[in-house]
């Protein structure tokens, strides 16, 4: 017993298919229930990243290891300090790439 | 090719104009241009329920007016549209009672029941409803809406290795159910 071809099978299924619905007021209908565009509000997401960058750069003003790791890294001695340093710089990168990859998924 | 990019332009013109000038002229116009398709998508998966399909229409393109501006031009216009009308069809399918969602049984009794093919169209139709669900998605996108293997696993969510082998199944299985219909060419046209 011969099979169709995959040509065949194709176009039989094409033909089978109705194509595009006529409008028959579907658009006008639907405009008048669009609701009015919610323009999103850009500020209080710009203000909470400035927030949180303030709040990040006092507390870690206040911890001592992080000039002393900056001055050892700067002198070139890899100390706990500076090692700490990396390792907070290290995790906020990842922390970032990691957001972003996320962001660019959802969209 | 070349037609199928300037639409995909004209497109992006129009989410443009929304998007920056708020027109809703604009948004009507992508309407117009996406609404037969969308709709002919929704019924097929709806099995002809036009009034099902048409409300799941219209809450897709609500939905994409909602979110136009997560609309970043990777895929077409209409591939993202097929996209939201096939998650409200999942939605709508999660809402309504498993059992409402399976094909009926005395319906695959009787296609199993037909002995000799009387039309090649309706043993089409009754060939594409034995086939799964996944299977009869996939085939609606990829062949009938003439949409990519990629394009319809963006629209599917589904992995692009899974929509190929859906496709070959699907089109492996009609081959079978459909062969004699190839044996018999002559019986092929019928008034």
């Amino acid at each position: 017993m011969n099979h169709p071809d995959d040509d065949t099978i194709d176009a039989l299924l094409r033909k089978q298919f109705e194509g595009p619905v006529a409008d028959d007021g579907f658009c006008e209908r639907l405009m008048q229930r669009l609701p009015p565009r919610r323009r999103r509000i850009a500020w209080p997401l710009w203000a909470g990243v400035a927030a949180g960058i303030a709040a990040c750069g006092l507390s870690l003003v206040a911890m001592p290891w992080l000039p002393a790791g900056w001055h050892d890294l700067a002198g070139g001695e890899f100390s706990a300090s500076a090692i700490a340093l990396l390792a907070v710089v290290a995790g906020m990168s990842l922390l970032a790439c990691w957001w972003t990859l996320a962001e660019a998924d959802d969209r | 090719m070349a037609d199928s990019a300037a639409e995909a332009r004209i497109d992006q013109a129009l989410v443009a104009r929304v998007l920056l000038a708020d027109d809703r002229r604009a948004f009507e116009q992508l309407m117009r241009r996406h609404q037969g398709m969308v709709r002919a998508q929704l019924r097929r998966l709806l099995h002809g329920d036009h009034a099902m399909a048409d409300d799941l229409a219209q809450e897709t393109f609500l939905l994409a007016w909602r979110k136009l501006d997560q609309f970043r031009g990777d895929a077409r216009f209409s591939t993202w549209l097929y996209r939201i009308a096939y998650s409200c069809f999942l939605q709508a399918c999660r809402k309504q009672s498993p059992s409402a969602n399976d094909t009926d049984s005395d319906t695959l009794e009787r296609l199993s029941a037909t002995a000799q093919p009387v039309d090649l169209q309706l043993d089409l139709e009754r060939a594409m409803q034995r086939l799964s669900t996944a299977e009869q998605t996939v085939l609606l996108h990829c062949i009938q809406m003439g949409l990519s293997h990629e394009e319809a696993a963006y629209v599917l969510a589904m992995p692009l290795g899974t929509v190929k082998t859906h496709a070959l199944r699907g089109k492996a299985k009609l081959k079978t159910w459909l062969a004699p219909w190839q044996a018999a060419p002559d019986k092929e046209q019928t008034p």
